[in-house]
């Protein structure tokens, strides 16, 4: 009780969240990010050429079909190597922040005192790469939960860590 | 009179009448298809055995009513502490709760109650959110003293003056609810609120029925041209007006007739700090809510409304349970504005005051008007060029849509504000029926920021609340501003540890 105090505050000298320094994610994440996408296009490239050649109605546009599922390729390709370049996370004293988005740009802050649980995820590629993706989860429901991807496995492991001794402290 | 609960009881004769309403219900719910189809198919079938059917099936709930009259037992076993119920024809269940975990006992009666006039008790038990054990029919001597014995062998087992003093402080408030909405209250909430959501429910309704009718009866009956016919017959203009006409007849009779159902003796008692809701018609539900576990309460009235003198309370728990329960609200129809002050101070500990107001920014509207004005006549006036054909009557509707929609949008606009202060969040939104979420800046988890990249200059983005009974969301305020409070509201959940549920 002694050292109780109840000054004001100054507002305007409070940490500021949007002044924090973000950390990128690993460059490896791009290759994981790559592979992936890659996997995905040829399934489904496959399945429009088998289309292209057995549907009646698309045998004479074969051409069309083949330049626009090119150009739609490229273009997914463009805006996730954006979408890579736009996500960055920062680990502060009491909160985690993580940055995402091409059109928005969107942070979201998590109090460490309101983390629910922390859970870890390795992805097949992902682990290839050593890398691991960090979910947290808070009891806000699936809107303010995020996971963090790309960051590499020791990292991982240290921050989870880090999450757990702060939740526990909060106990 | 001193009743002996320490022998197998059975509950009031006339109890049987109770159960055999119940029983219809249960089975009602089953069996509506069924039904359905009898009623349309009415005048096909044979009155005998139309008649004979339906006593047959009355004969046969009434006898398993009186099966499951006759197998429902309570007692009190005084050596264990226990409560214990035996129930079932086939399946017998037995329920035995220690006394000491009960937290409270409620007595209740609904309108079939009301009329034969015996009392249903209801035992709630720590941790469980609904009701696990109730009784239907007892009357009030025993109701009463059942009661008083369940509660009673509680004090003594967890013997502290604390708990006692709890005990007949709830004792003595339980029998003075501090709400009441009566009858007329939720007449004037029928006429007055959820058009949109009735119109959606009739609408399903008639789609679905539709569906299984022309499955059933596709050979009779509903001829299709004949309609047609008949519509093409009359002028299309005329139809119209007389269409929504009949429409919202019916819906304000959905209305009144849901609030009665569902709402009927709706009353809020105080108990123990938190508040007990308690209503419905046919089956009286009741629910708690907790103070500290209360994550968004949100106030709705519409212009009807306030010259009445009436609102709505929405309150958004915080639940350890499953998904589905997460989202579910409590409603409170029809309350006046002292009692919402009185339910809010009893939840806040004091009245939420609207602090700084922030606006949002002229683009939001522009952006409402686009997506709801500009869109669909841009699509509308596409199907119409490509196919060629087209209803010239159509186009005089045209500019009603366009009027109505501004105006809704309008109001939307000037109502969409977001209220800060020190200990409350308020944000105020809805074209017509204007709605204020209330939430404590403790109770939120998490907070994202959101900006759309050409609105980096103008300095605008978008905010959103996460807590553990949903999100609030305030599009295109003044983004430094908001930047502000996030870093104070942040500050202020970190330096704490305060209890969000």
């Amino acid at each position: 009780m002694e050292s109780f105090t109840n000054e004001t505050i100054d507002t305007t000298r409070l940490p500021r969240f949007e002044e924090v320094q973000f950390t990128k994610l690993h460059p490896f994440y791009w290759k994981v990010l790559l592979i992936n996408l890659s996997i995905t296009l040829i399934i489904v490239g496959v399945l429009v050429g088998v289309a292209c050649y057995n549907i009646e109605e698309l045998i004479g546009l074969q051409m069309q079909v083949s330049i626009a599922y090119v150009v739609l390729a490229l273009l997914v390709f463009y805006f996730s190597y954006l979408g890579f370049k736009r996500k960055a996370y920062a680990f502060r004293e009491h909160d985690v922040l993580y940055r995402h988005g091409v059109i928005a740009s969107t942070t979201i802050v998590i109090p460490y005192n309101r983390v629910q649980h922390v859970a870890l995820h390795e992805g097949i590629v992902s682990r290839f790469f050593g890398l691991a993706e960090i979910e947290i989860f808070t009891a806000g429901g699936n809107s303010s939960d995020i996971s963090i991807p790309g960051i590499e496995k020791l990292q991982a492991e240290d921050i989870k860590q880090l999450l757990m001794g702060k939740i526990q402290k909060q106990l | 009179m001193v009743t002996d609960f320490s022998q197998p009881q059975r509950q009031s004769p006339i109890g049987v009448l109770v159960m055999f309403f119940d029983t219809i219900r249960i089975y009602a719910r089953a069996l509506w298809p069924i039904l359905l189809v009898w009623i349309f198919k009415f005048k096909e079938l044979n009155t005998i055995y139309l008649v004979a059917g339906i006593v047959a099936i009355f004969t046969i709930i009434a006898f398993i009513a009186y099966l499951r009259y006759r197998n429902f037992t309570f007692f009190l076993d005084v050596e264990n502490q226990e409560f214990i119920l035996t129930e079932g024809i086939f399946n017998k269940t037995r329920t035995s709760i220690q006394l000491n975990k009960i937290q409270q006992v409620n007595i209740k009666q609904s309108l079939i109650q009301k009329i034969i006039s015996v009392y249903a008790v209801d035992v709630d038990t720590a941790g469980s959110n609904k009701q696990e054990v109730g009784i239907k029919a007892v009357s009030h001597e025993v109701a009463l003293e059942l009661k008083a014995r369940l509660l009673e062998s509680d004090t003594a087992v967890n013997d502290t003056a604390e708990s006692q003093l709890e005990q007949s402080f709830s004792a003595e408030k339980q029998e003075h609810p501090f709400v009441k909405v009566g009858f007329l209250s939720l007449i004037k909430v029928g006429l007055t609120s959820n058009y949109v959501k009735s119109f959606l429910l009739l609408l399903a309704f008639f789609f679905s029925t539709y569906e299984n009718l022309r499955h059933v009866i596709d050979d009779t009956a509903i001829n299709e041209q004949q309609i047609d016919d008949y519509f093409a017959g009359k002028m299309f203009l005329e139809i119209i007006p007389l269409i929504v006409l009949g429409l919202f007849i019916v819906i304000l009779i959905m209305n009144v007739g849901r609030m009665i159902f569902v709402y009927f003796n709706f009353s809020v008692t105080r108990q123990n700090g938190s508040l007990l809701l308690s209503y419905g018609l046919l089956n009286t539900k009741s629910t708690i809510i907790k103070p500290e576990r209360v994550q968004i309460t949100t106030i709705t009235r519409n212009y009807f409304q306030k010259k009445l003198d009436i609102l709505q309370i929405k309150i958004r728990q915080a639940t350890s349970g499953e998904k589905q329960e997460k989202n579910s609200a409590i409603e409170i129809p029809g309350c006046s504005a002292y009692e919402r002050d009185e339910i809010l101070k009893l939840i806040f500990q004091q009245l939420p005051e609207k602090g700084v107001m922030l606006r949002p920014d002229f683009r939001k509207l522009g952006f409402a008007v686009f997506l709801t004005i500009v869109l669909p006549l841009l699509g509308f006036y596409a199907i119409k060029y490509y196919s060629g054909t087209g209803n010239s009557s159509i186009d005089y509707f045209v500019p009603i849509y366009v009027a109505v929609l501004s105006l809704l949008q309008y109001f939307k606009y000037r109502n969409y504000r977001l209220f800060i202060h020190n200990d409350f969040i308020i944000k105020q939104n809805g074209a017509w029926d204007i709605s204020n979420e209330i939430i404590k800046p403790g109770k939120i988890q998490a907070i994202t920021t959101s900006q759309l990249f050409w609105h980096k200059s103008l300095n605008i983005g978008s905010l959103t609340l996460h807590t553990a009974g949903g999100d609030i969301q305030f599009q295109l305020g003044d983004f430094e501003k908001i930047r502000g409070y996030v870093n104070l509201w942040l500050y202020e959940m970190e330096v704490s540890d305060s209890n969000w549920m």
